[in-house]
């Protein structure tokens, strides 16, 4: 298990980079939880931002063999830690 | 009626199989939502069965609101004896993400023994990658056929058909061979199992994604970029607006020209008299002036149509979503505000893919005042009047469609800032995330658009058109009689005008422009016809002259027509659209203050417009 310090937010996620998925913010409602567990946001999975366009706009993320655009409110919920050396912001 | 079911996940191309099944035309655009409602048309090759399209949604567990009519109506048809099989759509090429549904509607279906066809749609695009699906393992693995299609080309459509011919269609599903047992809308660790067995399924027996998800990759690295991102947006709005103008301009002029042409070789054969008075100025003056703005209608719906179907719109909301944010929208308000370009009723519907009620009103509130294409022949008509048909760029960039885009971009920004005033005085509410899958780009089938396009404007033609003929032969009877027109100002129609006349004289029009403006409450674009009629029973001319000279002929001043886009621009005078707001918010009270607020708001903006413009001149 990783350290605690290795865990940032998927919104601090560099661009190109990927990470692995731990869990989800205490805060983030069961609804939105769920719905992003259906796209495939689970625990373990490979995340890559694949995106981020500026001023604030949502970052586009690749989940398995789909790609999502999610705003910083959500996105600051999706806990996330590095894989295979790459660096959380 | 025995039915069949079209289930799946959004954008899984539904809509496009549903249409291909049916041979009817139902709306389809690659991004998802794009189907709020149940679509219900008849088999074509199998007239004894009904098909029923659901809309898209990702699991049984609904959040937003056309999830919900997806699921209510899933649920409650489980229990419908006339439900003879369900077809669940998959995307071939994003196979993990729809069978995490799939594998959902197979548990449900084989809980309540019903017949289920998995149809993996978009196999074209498969071939085209020359990858492929093994439909016969995941058929075992699922315990049910699995049928690889292309409703894009048509291509495996009669797989689907042999299967609902088959005597075994009624039979009761097998179990499934793997991970039984996992019921839908569990949630918890059950949606884990899941997922976990949706993901086995798509790595063993789907096609491996990756050159799929590069290639998207790639062209949203241009379409999303900082700088590329807003430019291109900016320069694809810019063209919409260009090409209702520029493209459309040759078949209106020919319109125009055959419509003119008819009536100068069809009235010398009429004798002298009310009849031939009649077909002058009612049906080639007004209903003649109307006909003209069919090709942008065709256009304007041809140009949103490729956006859709390319895969770009759902990345204009996502570009969107900051700035609308601000005014208390949503990205995804940004399609229904787009929609609401062609025609507000749609546009109201498909907010319903806004799963944030506040933001979902706010949208409400926002549709009415983008320029529908109800308004086009009113501001097109202004414009022909007063900017001059001059083009720069080789053609590219003319003044009138400089002008109709800036008119276009006032509609939309007083839109928003009706939004967002109201977002700021009314009481916060929590802001609910954005999060939307980005289908990928692809090439826009033309032939579907283009069969859409002329649809739409054969609807505009007959809807409108219907109420246009009633409304000119009224106008027409009340301004030709008492005195055979040869009196406008003293007819029963000058009465009345001039009885309604202090209402419009403060933005300097006089009581026809106000009949005109009256008789618009029916439909925005009659008003162009009652002019049309108007100026045709006035006119002493045998020859009918196109409208645009007849107004300039009457010297309208510039004011008055300025105040007049305005007054289109802002006031709600749709019935139709009235009569869905109401539905689909749940509230006549929210329409009728709407419709009073925006009538209001309308003369005040356009009595500025006229004293603003007077100041200056």
């Amino acid at each position: 298990m990783a350290a605690q310090t290795d865990i940032f937010t998927l919104w601090d996620l560099p661009l190109r980079a990927s990470a692995e998925l731990v869990g989800f913010a205490a805060s983030l409602s069961e609804r939105y939880r769920g719905r992003l567990q259906e796209f495939g946001f689970h625990a373990g999975e490979e995340i890559c931002c694949q995106q981020q366009p500026g001023f604030g706009a949502p970052r586009v993320f690749r989940v398995s063999n789909a790609t999502y655009s999610l705003d910083q409110d959500l996105a600051k919920q999706v806990l996330v830690r590095p894989i295979g050396g790459s660096q959380g912001a | 009626m025995p039915n069949v079911l079209l289930v799946g996940t959004p954008n899984s191309g539904k809509t496009a199989l549903f249409n291909r099944l049916t041979g009817l035309n139902q709306r389809v655009a690659n991004y998802p939502g794009i189907t709020v409602d149940l679509s219900v048309g008849r088999l074509a090759k199998l007239p004894h069965l009904d098909l029923v399209d659901f809309p898209g949604t990702y699991s049984l567990r609904p959040i937003s609101e056309e999830e919900r009519v997806a699921v209510g109506h899933f649920d409650a048809s489980m229990g419908d004896p006339t439900v003879q099989q369900v077809l669940c759509v998959v995307d071939a090429t994003r196979l993990e993400k729809s069978l995490f549904f799939c594998l959902q509607v197979v548990r449900a279906c084989q809980h309540q023994g019903r017949p289920v066809t998995v149809v993996a749609n978009m196999g074209d695009i498969l071939t085209r990658h020359r990858l492929s699906l093994d439909t016969e393992g995941l058929s075992e693995a699922l315990g049910v056929p699995v049928l690889l299609v292309s409703a894009r080309t048509g291509e495996g459509l009669d797989s689907i058909i042999a299967r609902l011919e088959s005597p075994q269609m009624a039979a009761v599903v097998q179990a499934p061979q793997a991970g039984g047992g996992v019921l839908a809308s569990e949630g918890g660790p059950a949606d884990n199992a899941l997922y976990a067995e949706a993901r086995r399924l798509a790595e063993q027996y789907g096609a491996p994604s990756d050159v799929l998800l590069q290639a998207q990759s790639r062209l949203d690295h241009f379409f999303l970029g900082s700088l590329s991102g807003g430019l291109t947006f900016s320069i694809i709005m810019l063209i919409l607006f260009q090409s209702i103008f520029t493209w459309s301009a040759p078949v209106m002029d020919a319109v125009e020209a055959g419509v003119i042409g008819l009536g100068s070789w069809l009235l010398p054969y009429l004798s002298e008299g009310v009849f031939r008075d009649f077909v002058a100025d009612a049906i080639f003056s007004g209903i003649g002036a109307f006909l003209v703005f069919v090709p942008q209608i065709f256009v304007l719906t041809f140009v949103i149509g490729l956006l859709e179907d390319s895969g770009y719109l759902a990345r204009a909301a996502l570009i969107c979503h900051r700035p609308l944010r601000f005014f208390g929208l949503s990205g995804k308000s940004f399609i229904p505000m787009l929609s609401g370009v062609a025609c507000a009723i749609p546009a109201i519907y498909a907010a319903r893919s806004i799963e944030s009620p506040r933001a979902r009103r706010l949208t409400y509130l926002a549709i009415p005042l983008m320029p529908c294409s109800a308004r086009l022949p009113v501001y097109t008509l202004l414009i022909a009047i007063f900017i001059p048909r001059e083009t720069a760029l080789w053609g590219l960039v003319g003044w009138q469609g400089l002008t109709l885009f800036t008119i276009y971009l006032f509609g939309m920004f007083a839109g928003l800032v009706i939004a967002g005033l109201v977002n700021r005085l009314t009481p916060a509410e929590d802001q609910m995330p954005f999060m939307m899958e980005l289908p990928g780009y692809r090439m826009p089938a033309l032939v579907p658009i283009a069969r859409r396009s002329v649809q739409r404007a054969k609807h505009f033609v007959t809807k409108a058109g219907a109420v246009i003929l009633s409304v000119t032969i009224v106008i027409w009877v009340l301004g030709y009689f008492p005195n055979q027109g040869t009196d406008l100002g003293g007819s029963w129609l000058g009465m009345v005008g001039q009885w309604i006349e202090p209402i419009f004289q403060p933005l300097g029009l006089d009581w026809r422009y106000g009949v005109a403006i009256v008789s618009a409450f029916l439909a925005r674009e009659v008003f162009v016809g009652t002019l049309g009629t108007i100026m045709g029973i006035e006119g002493a001319e045998d020859n009918i002259l196109p409208l645009v000279e007849q107004i300039q002929a009457n010297a309208l001043p510039l004011g008055s027509g300025l105040a007049l886009l305005v007054f289109f621009a802002i006031a709600l005078q749709c019935v139709s659209t009235v009569a869905i707001l109401a539905r689909e918010a749940h509230s006549w009270r929210l329409a009728i203050r709407m419709v009073v607020a925006y009538l209001c708001l309308a003369w005040i903006a356009a009595w500025l417009t006229f004293q603003v413009t007077a100041w200056f001149q």
